[in-house]
């Protein structure tokens, strides 16, 4: 997962500050493994998107194997 | 686990012994392998089977007299297999097809006298291990008494095409030898061992006397000599010929090794097998025989005949139980796979998944022959997991969590009767059924406390076996202390348990308290008077797994029905044989799609309605679609249900709300106190689907989990706007679990249209 990219054009908008989400490095952590992926997020105030496919696809997968490590 | 606790374990399983046929065969032939191949009409691969292990097959193929035969399973259930005769099929439609390779010289020369089969064998497994082998007889031609043999059964031609045989591997073949006593006196020097084939004229001129050569060694005194085959007191077997030559070979090997001639070799020739297979059930099918008995089968008349061997194995567990047909293994092979999971100290334990999915059940444990304890070697597995920190954390949490608030301050309680201040009795229904029927629980409280004397208190708990079956043994023995604490506390009541878990744990953890089941209780006192009509139709009783070894309690639970005038028809697997729904061992958290098989497999043990007594049975079955009662639902119906058969699956949600919904309710009405004060959150008002529902459940999502999203995303205004149809969509992470909701504000509340989760930490993860 690690330098994977997830942007993905989105309806989403940030309702704190109204801005639409654009592209963003963030790092995501889990079971002491840092990847650093790219989301979409709020580029003001930085308010990550994790859409469904990606929490029960590709992010589910991951968490599974490095549970099984 | 450690090698040993391993080897003990693979010997009780005892699916990978030989089946009944090749233990027989004097030299083990793969009966079954073979029988498979003709089955599928593979040709080649049924010659090769023959190739593998018997020599000269196109000979021996011709005349073995099957001694396997009657040791065929089917013979059980009719006819046997026709193994001679299909050898005789495949050896005279498939030249060879495995050439066995002759392994590099190693020196030691032995000498065969004779030339009948056994001689023939022993030469040519001696020759193919790189001894050097001279075979001197006093005939002109190979064979012996097979030379007997009419030409339409064995044709002369295969008989001496021995010869080649022997020649292609070595063996130095000398007809004509005279034999006597100086002939004799230069064999013994030139050779380190010599073999005496006993189907061979002139033996007795040899000054060495070969009739009683040792059973096991076939070693006639210690020098090297070894003598067989020929005709004993059972007449001229074909496979005795062959089991002597190899018998006599594999002798003569150890002695040129300087190794023990005796050890281990029980398993050579016929021998017992320990393989257990179940003929019940299977058609009696009657033998192929072939249309033209001296032309023999055609190879549709062979597959015909071979496609009745049953493939004997065991796997007598496995045919009943979803997790290990899921994991498509027998208990040997699990216990290996655990075992090498454990070891593994770098990379991926491929076998955490399997180790989580066994219901700890036990019903593989009555059906082995041998008393497999898969349960107890997942469990403890589990609990080193733990130990070792590689358990993977989602499994059981959600699960555990549950368990925690079921022992909170929002569902946990424990008092005496109202107005009384000492207990003779206590009434435990476990944290299923208070979620599964809150109305129930407290119908039978009021009941018990009416028809009992000396006081029933009442506690709302759970028992802690999620923590059991999840391997957490530190926090399964604080609950069982706090437990035994607060029974203490009430004087030591005797505990009326509702829920067949709840009552084996108590017992065995907790064995200095008294403890009977609710069952037990209302079998012997006073029923209800009844509210709710028995149903017409039959229903069939499914045992819940804990009841396994409780044969008094399944009877009271009968007898119950029976002075209830429910009509029930048992069905095969219940009782000591009974399912579990698929919540044993955790089951259905750790795999979720294995415990919708697991419950859907338990509802189909029957085509009728049913009616459980585990609340977790009820709702299980319920979910896969079965139309189920609880034994409680007939004697204490909730105010407001129709027929207790068609009662919906509450789910996770549902039961979470309905315990602490139970408790608020019971101690505001029945002891008149101020009711705990649910958070803040709890206010939101949620609006779900049916469908979402579902898929909530699924995923392991409570509406608890929702209010706290909503309420957080609500208060600080960080959440995400689809501005086309107004939906937000936020996320919070409560403990250690990401939930994302998707929601729509209503007048009265909040519409949920969607609800995922991750484990993956977010930087700006709320928490
Ligand atoms: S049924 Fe098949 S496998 Fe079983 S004993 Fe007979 S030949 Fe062997
Ligand atoms: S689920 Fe039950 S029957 Fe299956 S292996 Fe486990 S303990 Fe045995
Ligand atoms: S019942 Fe199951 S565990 Fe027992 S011997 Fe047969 S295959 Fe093995
Ligand atoms: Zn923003």
């Amino acid at each position: 997962m690690s330098n994977f990219s997830f942007i993905s054009d989105t309806e989403w908008r940030c309702g704190c500050c109204n801005k639409e989400l654009q592209p963003s490095k963030v790092n995501v952590e889990y079971m002491g493994s840092v990847f650093n992926v790219e989301l979409m997020a709020c580029p003001a105030c930085g308010f990550v998107l994790v859409p469904e496919k990606l929490a029960l696809g590709k992010m589910l997968e991951v968490e599974q194997l490095l549970e099984d490590k | 686990m450690d090698q040993p606790q391993l080897r003990t374990l693979e010997a009780t399983c005892i699916q990978e012994e030989s089946p009944q046929c090749s233990a027989a065969c004097p030299i083990h032939i793969d009966v079954r392998a073979f029988m498979g191949c003709l089955a599928k009409e593979d040709w080649r691969g049924a010659r090769r089977v023959l190739d593998r292990t018997m020599p000269f097959a196109d000979i021996v193929g011709r005349i073995c007299d099957e001694p396997c035969r009657i040791a065929c399973k089917r013979a059980e259930i009719g006819d046997p297999l026709a193994v001679g005769s299909l050898e005789r099929f495949c050896v005279s439609t498939v030249p060879m097809v495995l050439k066995q390779p002759k392994l590099p010289a190693k020196g030691g020369s032995v000498a065969v006298i004779g030339s009948g089969l056994s001689a023939m064998t022993a030469a040519l497994d001696l020759a193919r291990k790189g001894r050097n082998v001279v075979m001197m007889t006093g005939d002109e031609e190979v064979g012996g008494s097979l030379r007997g043999y009419a030409e339409e059964i064995l044709p002369a031609r295969v008989l001496s095409g021995a010869v080649e045989t022997l020649d292609s591997y070595g063996v130095n073949i000398q007809f004509g030898c005279s034999l006597n006593k100086e002939f004799f006196d230069i064999v013994r020097q030139d050779s380190d061992a010599v073999f005496f084939d006993r189907d061979c004229a002139g033996l007795a001129a040899l000054s060495i006397d070969c009739t009683h050569p040792d059973p096991l060694t076939l070693a006639v005194g210690n020098d090297g000599c070894f003598a067989g085959g020929g005709t004993t007191e059972n007449g001229f077997s074909i496979m005795k010929q062959v089991e002597d030559g190899r018998r006599a070979s594999l002798s003569i090997e150890r002695y040129l090794q300087k190794v023990s001639l005796t050890a281990q070799r029980e398993r050579e020739g016929s021998c017992q097998t320990r393989l257990h297979t179940v003929t019940i059930g299977i058609e009696p099918l009657k033998e192929v025989l072939p249309a033209d008995p001296a032309a023999g089968f055609t190879k549709q008349e062979a597959a015909r005949e071979a496609s009745r061997c049953i493939q004997c194995e065991c796997k007598e567990c496995v045919k009943q139980c979803a997790f290990l047909q899921e994991f498509t293994d027998y208990p040997k092979r699990v216990a290996r796979k655990i075992y090498n999971n454990q070891a593994i100290v770098q990379g991926t334990r491929t076998a955490n998944k399997m180790i989580n999915s066994c219901m700890l059940c036990g019903q593989c444990t009555v059906i082995c022959p041998h008393d497999f304890p898969m349960a107890e070697v997942c469990r403890t597995t589990r609990e080193n997991m733990v130990a070792k920190s590689t358990m993977p954390p989602s499994a059981h949490e959600f699960a555990l969590q549950d368990m925690e608030f079921s022992l909170g301050e929002f569902s946990a309680m424990a008092r005496h009767q109202p107005g009384l201040d000492s207990s003779r009795y206590l009434f435990y229904p476990g944290c299923q059924l208070a979620g599964s029927a809150p109305e129930t629980v407290e119908q039978t409280y009021l009941h018990l406390t009416r028809h009992l004397d000396g006081g029933v208190g009442l506690m709302l708990g759970c028992c802690g076996i999620p923590a059991q079956w999840s391997g957490r043994q530190e926090l399964f023995g604080q609950t069982m202390q706090t437990f035994q604490t607060e029974v203490r506390k009430l004087g030591d009541p005797l505990i009326i348990t509702a829920c067949s878990s709840c009552y084996a744990v108590f017992k065995e953890f907790a064995p200095e308290l008294e403890v009977q089941s609710l069952w037990q209780i209302l079998d012997k006192g006073e029923l209800p008077e009844q509210k709710t009509a028995p149903p017409q139709q039959l229903l069939t009783i499914h045992d819940p797994c804990t009841v396994r070894h409780e044969p008094e309690i399944r009877a009271s639970v009968r007898s119950i029905l029976k002075k209830i005038g429910i009509a029930t028809a048992e069905q095969p697997y219940s009782g000591e044989l009974t399912d579990c729904c698929g919540y044993g061992g955790l089951m259905q958290f750790a795999n979720v799609p294995l415990g919708e098989k697991a419950s859907r497999a338990k509802g189909l043990r029957s085509d009728l309605d049913g009616l459980a007594y585990c609340a977790m049975c009820r709702d299980n079955l319920a979910a896969s679609g079965r139309r189920i009662a609880h034994l409680l639902d007939y004697l204490f119906p909730a105010g407001g249900q129709e027929d207790p058969l068609l009662r919906p699956n509450p789910g996770f949600s549902g039961r979470h709300e309905n315990r602490a919904r139970l408790k608020q309710h019971l101690l505001t009405t029945l002891w008149q106190e101020e009711p705990t004060m649910p958070p803040e959150y709890k206010d939101i008002k949620l609006f779900i689907d049916a469908q979402v529902m579902v898929l909530m459940n699924k995923r392991h999502i409570l509406e608890d989990d929702l209010q706290k999203v909503i309420f957080q995303a609500e208060q600080s205004g960080r959440r995400l706007i689809d501005p086309e149809n107004g939906h937000f969509l936020a996320s919070f992470k409560p403990v250690r679990v990401t939930y994302w909701v998707e929601y729509q504000p209503d007048k009265q509340g909040f519409v949920i249209h969607n609800a995922y989760s991750h484990r993956m930490i977010l930087p700006g993860d709320v928490k």
